[in-house]
Order: C-alpha cells, then sequence, then structure tokens
C-alpha cells in the first residue's frame, strides 16, 4: 500500500491533538463567557432578582477591632458592620455620596451598651478616608453649629449626645441614644482609646489650615470642599474659613493648585464664572485681584503663586478687604507674587 | 506474510481506538448528565406575574384635604390633623386590614429624628382600632438591618405594644412590579405582600434634610417599598421620587415636623441637626403634603425637581392653598 503505517499513526495523532486542543479551547471559551455573560440581553432583570437577603452589610470581619475599644460597664450591642463603596448606602443611605465623593474606602460600625441600662447605648462610625484631609473634608463639612470643640485634639468637637473627630485617615463619630453625661464621658474615654490605640496615618497635620490669619478667625470654622466650592467645578480643594467681627461674618478661601499657571487659569475660571452668573466687575488696576459685585455682595478673587484665594459673599465691603489683606500678607510669607 | 501482519495490527488498533472512544463518549455522557440543569437560567419576569399595588385612596373631600396642626405633643397634634380631615372614620372602615409604613430606615434612636417617633406610630395604630380595624401591620424595608432598625428606634416595641403586627422584610414578600409609564420602576422588585393584602394605606414619615434629594418627606418615604439594588436610583433621586407617588395611593400620610432634621440626613447623627417646629401635617395628597413641609425646611417647591415631575404625573398638587388647608394648634 501507498502509506507507510507508522507515519499513519504518528499523522493520526497531530490531527487528533490538534482537534482535541480546538475542542479544549472551544470549551474553555464557552465556560468563560457562560460564567460572565450579560443576562438582560435575554430579558433577564438581574438587579431586580437580587433581594433583600442580599442587602445586609454585616460582615463578621472586623478590622481594625473596635470590640476592643469599648468602654468599661459596656457590652456590644451588636455585630461589628464593615461597608464598603459598593454597600456604604445601606449603612448611610442618602449620604453615601458625600463619603464616595471624598475618597472613602471602608466603613466600620459597632454598637455598645450600658451593661445595666439598655437605654443607654452608642454607636462607633469608623470612617476610613485613605488621607487625612479626606476624613477632615466630610468632618467639617459636615460640623454642627454651636458645638464644643475638644482642643485635645486636632479637629474633634462634641453635641449633647455625640463626639465627633478626625484621626489621621478616619474620620470617628460616636452617637448616643440620649443626651446622657455619662454616654458622654465614656465617649471620651473611647476617643481617647482611639487616639492612643488605633494606627491613623503618617499625615498628621494639613499645611493650608495654617495660612489662614488667626486674627479674628472664628475657632473650628474651616472646612475643606474638595470639588465644586461656591458651585463652580473648577475650584477643588478648596478651604474655607470664617472670621467674626460683632456680629458680621466675612468668609474667606483659599485653594492651593498643582502650579502657578493652573492657579492663573483658575482664577480667570472662576473669576468669568461669577460674571456668568450675574456678577458685575468692579474696577480694579491689579490683574491678579478682581472684584465682582455678587447680587448686593463683595466677591473677591486673587491669585498668589499657586493659590487662589479670595472672600465670599462679603456684606461689607471694608471687612472683606481687611480680611482679604491679612490673607495676602499670610501667604507673602510664602509667595513672591506682590499683591496688593 | 508482511502485508498480513500489517492487516493484523489495523484490526487489533481499531478495536483499541473503538473501546477509547467508547469511554470517552461514556464519559462525556455521565459529565453531561452531571452538569445538566433542568431547569436552566432564571426567566425573564413575564408580564402576568407583575403585581400592582391597590389603590388605597379615599374619596376626596373639599377642604378636607390637608391639615397643620402645631403643637409640641406628636399625639395630640396627629389626634387632632385627623379629626380634622373628617376622623379616623374616613380613613379606615370597619374590619379593615390597614398597613402602616412608618420610615424605620436606620438603626437609630428615636431622639435622632431620622425614623418616624415610636409614639406617633403607636397612636396611629391604637387610632385605627379605634374605627375598627381588623388587623394593623406596621412594615417597612430598611436597607440595614430591618430587626435592628426596628428594635433601636422604638417602632417595632411600641408598634406591637399598641396591637400591631410588625412586619419585617423577607425574600418571599417582594413581588416585581412595572409603573405603567414609569422609566424608572420596569419590572422591579417591591415590598408587596404586606400592602397587598391591605385595605388600607398610612404613611408616616419624619421631616428631615437629605443630602441628595433635598428633602425626605412622605413622598420618600415609598422608597422603603423598593426592593433589589435601590441605590440606583439615588443617579436619578428626582425621577424615582415622583414614580414612587405616582406607584403609592396611600389613604393617608402623615408628616412629623415636631422636630425637622435641618442638615446631615437623611442619617443625621446629632440632636444638633433638629430644629423644633412642632408642626404635624395630615393629608390625602403626598405632593401637597411635601410642598407645605418644604417651607420648614426653608426650601422652596422649585427647589425639589420632584415635587414638580409628581404633580405633572398627576400625582397630587404642589399648590397647596388651593386645597385650603385646615390650621389647628393643640
Amino acid at each position: 500500500m501507498g502509506l507507510v503505517p507508522g507515519r499513519t499513526r504518528r499523522l493520526e495523532s497531530v490531527v487528533s491533538i490538534c482537534i482535541l486542543a480546538i475542542l479544549f479551547l472551544i470549551g474553555l471559551g464557552v465556560f468563560l463567557k457562560q460564567s460572565d455573560y450579560d443576562m438582560s440581553r435575554f430579558g433577564i432583570d438581574t438587579a431586580g432578582i437580587e433581594l433583600s437577603s442580599q442587602q445586609s452589610g454585616l460582615i463578621r470581619e472586623k478590622k481594625p477591632d473596635l470590640v476592643s475599644l469599648g468602654p468599661a460597664g459596656f457590652k456590644t450591642l451588636s455585630e461589628a458592620e464593615i461597608y464598603n463603596p459598593e454597600n456604604l448606602y445601606e449603612k448611610i443611605n442618602g449620604k453615601a455620596p458625600l463619603y464616595l465623593e471624598s475618597g472613602f474606602v471602608e466603613l466600620f460600625t459597632q454598637r455598645f451598651v450600658n451593661s445595666n441600662d439598655d437605654n443607654l447605648w452608642m454607636e462607633l462610625f469608623v470612617y476610613d478616608m485613605a488621607t487625612i484631609r479626606n476624613a477632615f473634608s466630610v468632618y467639617s463639612v459636615q460640623k454642627r453649629a454651636d458645638v464644643e470643640l475638644l482642643p485635645s485634639m486636632q479637629f474633634a468637637y462634641k453635641t449633647s449626645n455625640g463626639l465627633y473627630f478626625v484621626h489621621g485617615k478616619y474620620y470617628i463619630e460616636l452617637v448616643g441614644s440620649s443626651e446622657s453625661a455619662e454616654l458622654l464621658g465614656v465617649m471620651g474615654q473611647v476617643a481617647d482609646k482611639i487616639s492612643s490605640t488605633l494606627p491613623a496615618d503618617k499625615e498628621t497635620k494639613i499645611d493650608e489650615l495654617a495660612l489662614f490669619p488667626e486674627e479674628d478667625l472664628v475657632l473650628g470654622s474651616t472646612k475643606l470642599y474638595l470639588a465644586s466650592a461656591f458651585g463652580f467645578e473648577g475650584l477643588t480643594d478648596t478651604f474655607i474659613a470664617r472670621y467674626k467681627f460683632g456680629d458680621e461674618i466675612i468668609t474667606a478661601f483659599l485653594s492651593k493648585k498643582g502650579s502657578d499657571a493652573e492657579a492663573i487659569t483658575i482664577f480667570g475660571n472662576y473669576y468669568k464664572f461669577l460674571l456668568d452668573n450675574g456678577g458685575k466687575e468692579l474696577p480694579t488696576t491689579n490683574p491678579k485681584i478682581k472684584f465682582v459685585d455678587f447680587y448686593g455682595t463683595l466677591e473677591i478673587v486673587a491669585v498668589a503663586g499657586p493659590f487662589v484665594f479670595g472672600i465670599h459673599e462679603a456684606e461689607n465691603p471694608q471687612l472683606a478687604a481687611k480680611v482679604q489683606k491679612r490673607l495676602i500678607n499670610k501667604l507673602l510669607e510664602l509667595t513672591e507674587t506682590p499683591q496688593k | 506474510m508482511t502485508e498480513q501482519k500489517n492487516c493484523d495490527l489495523e484490526r487489533r488498533e481499531f478495536l483499541s481506538r473503538l473501546s477509547k472512544a467508547g469511554i470517552a463518549v461514556a464519559g462525556c455522557g455521565v459529565a453531561s448528565y452531571l452538569l445538566y440543569d433542568p431547569k436552566g437560567p432564571t426567566p425573564g419576569i413575564e408580564a402576568e406575574d407583575l403585581m400592582t399595588l391597590p389603590d388605597f385612596s379615599v374619596p376626596q373631600k373639599d377642604g378636607q384635604t390637608i391639615s397643620i396642626v402645631q403643637g409640641p405633643d406628636r399625639v395630640k397634634t396627629v389626634d387632632k390633623a385627623i379629626e380634622l380631615l373628617g376622623g379616623i372614620e374616613r380613613f379606615v372602615k370597619l374590619g379593615d386590614i390597614v398597613a402602616i409604613k412608618p420610615n424605620v430606615a436606620f438603626a437609630s434612636p428615636p431622639m435622632l429624628g431620622a425614623t418616624a417617633h415610636p409614639q406617633l406610630v403607636a397612636e396611629v395604630v391604637r387610632l385605627c382600632y379605634t374605627a375598627g380595624a381588623k388587623h394593623v401591620i406596621v412594615t417597612d424595608n430598611p436597607i440595614n438591618d430591618p430587626a435592628s432598625c426596628f428594635t433601636l428606634s422604638g417602632v417595632g416595641k411600641t408598634a406591637t405594644q399598641a396591637g400591631a403586627e410588625v412586619v419585617l422584610p423577607k425574600d418571599h414578600l417582594f413581588k416585581h412590579t412595572t409603573l405603567t409609564g414609569g422609566k424608572l420602576i420596569k419590572s422591579w422588585p417591591i415590598f408587596y405582600e404586606p400592602f397587598g393584602k391591605a385595605d388600607k394605606l398610612i404613611g408616616i414619615a419624619p421631616l428631615k434634610h437629605h443630602h441628595r434629594a433635598g428633602a425626605s418627606m412622605t413622598m420618600k418615604n415609598w422608597y422603603g417599598l423598593l426592593g433589589g439594588r435601590r441605590n440606583v436610583f439615588h443617579q436619578d433621586i428626582n425621577t424615582i421620587i415622583a414614580e414612587l407617588a405616582m406607584m403609592v395611593k396611600p389613604t393617608l400620610v402623615i408628616l412629623d415636623a415636631t422636630f425637622v432634621m435641618m442638615t446631615n440626613g437623611p442619617t443625621g447623627g446629632s440632636v444638633s441637626d433638629l430644629k423644633r417646629a412642632d408642626t404635624l401635617i395630615a393629608s390625602t395628597d403626598c405632593v401637597a403634603a411635601d410642598s407645605y413641609g418644604c417651607s420648614l425646611l426653608n426650601l422652596k417647591v422649585l427647589d425639589l425637581p420632584y415635587l414638580a415631575k409628581a404633580e405633572k404625573a398627576g400625582a397630587g398638587t404642589t399648590s397647596y392653598e388651593t386645597l385650603k388647608p385646615v390650621f389647628a394648634t393643640v
């Protein structure tokens, strides 16, 4: 015959292996695709199929170990909970976007109840915000009015039922079930324990806060808006501080940009934004400072080095100018750009 | 001789290969049998499986659509507010099954104002029984752990003490629904069962600031009926609230503004977020109740786009003044 038996067997083996390899690859492809196909193409609403049993954020894993922070005379009221950006809304619902837009990483919570009084309980919320700036931002924008600042910590205050503070990259809330002096005292103990035992972050301060002049500054009034300060999208990482003169309040703002050129761009864009939204230009001879009459209030926007800064919605132009001058002088210590 | 030998080899090899092929086919058969899913993929929701909430509304009465009562005591203000609308007998008849949907969204103490106040819920339960209700159900679908929410808010305990059955959400209590003319509520699971068997529905909501929606009042309270990953609706919060107002036609809504959460809503977290307003609103029109309520948050109707959307969809009116609200102080 024409075929040599040995060669025939080798040829068949090679062809068989090739066919099996192709079949294996097809099988693998089907398997991978099947595990990740779009069910909606078949009219199946996957989101809708998921029901409340999958909503719980309860996870037994505890990190950091909040249970160990429990004060004497209190026991855990419920299991520790942990939430990530995917399920944060399960805990705080409509307030989740505030955290998610500020660099939120994880939330750890734990409730403690007085061993002798079930009505006396509190919940500890530990938000990991990745950096102290993010933590300060969510702390400051939610800060309540007329609170008692706690000077023993950098950023901290208490109300009649809660204690709120920043510990490195963590924003921490201790919320009590009642306005109880005993509960507040215990919260202080927990806060101290957190400060001394919970590893925080390498960063422990925020440089821009030192740029606000201290004279007439309302203690604890500084806030950080990470995005869209005063409704202007370009004004990111913007700090504000309030100054009090009798009954009048002046709001100063400051934002450090990546470069002088970027600062000049933001300065110009924000000035244009004010004019586009009904502001009226007021005379000035300095190209690096603009005055705008904004529906009867004064807006001042200026640029110096990498800083965009100014005064927001001042009702008293003299006081606005006074604060602006102090702010300029403070910044002059750091930049060489002359401002008047 | 050589050809004969080759023939023998091919025959043996043929049998050997046939056996191997048979084993391979049998192996595939066994594997297919083990992997076979007789049910197949979960089918899409058929139109006939979709459920629609009943219409719980009662006939309108001129001048008795909205009442606004001022006073510090919720029990007294709600009693008066309902009395001004014609009394509880207008809303609850002998033998009715009444579902009460308080806002119990969070596992937080009543003092924080993030949830419906337990005393208020208990009083409404009591009123329903007074009018002859056969059974009163108090239920909500909190996104946080439901048992904790009902326990720590105090609503579970007071409602039970008042004689109501507290129903916590379970998977089998959900059914899919599609809102006719809706953009978002399409084949979506809702907390259906406790409401599907009820004759009347009363909503009870605290008045709160809401970081996303601007305000959380009686219309936003229906958010608790949604199942699934309902947070996706936060991207279009105004539309979903308006659609909820279209989907739910309640008998009565109660908006509690005894204390108003002015900031840091909807969770709050401090009594410093609250402002005493000593006001309670009762209405058969959610849109009207919320349109009045937003003024207590220093907001205008235009600040909350969902109000105009709901009005446009026919869910009620933002011009609550045209309904001749009845005012009282107790």
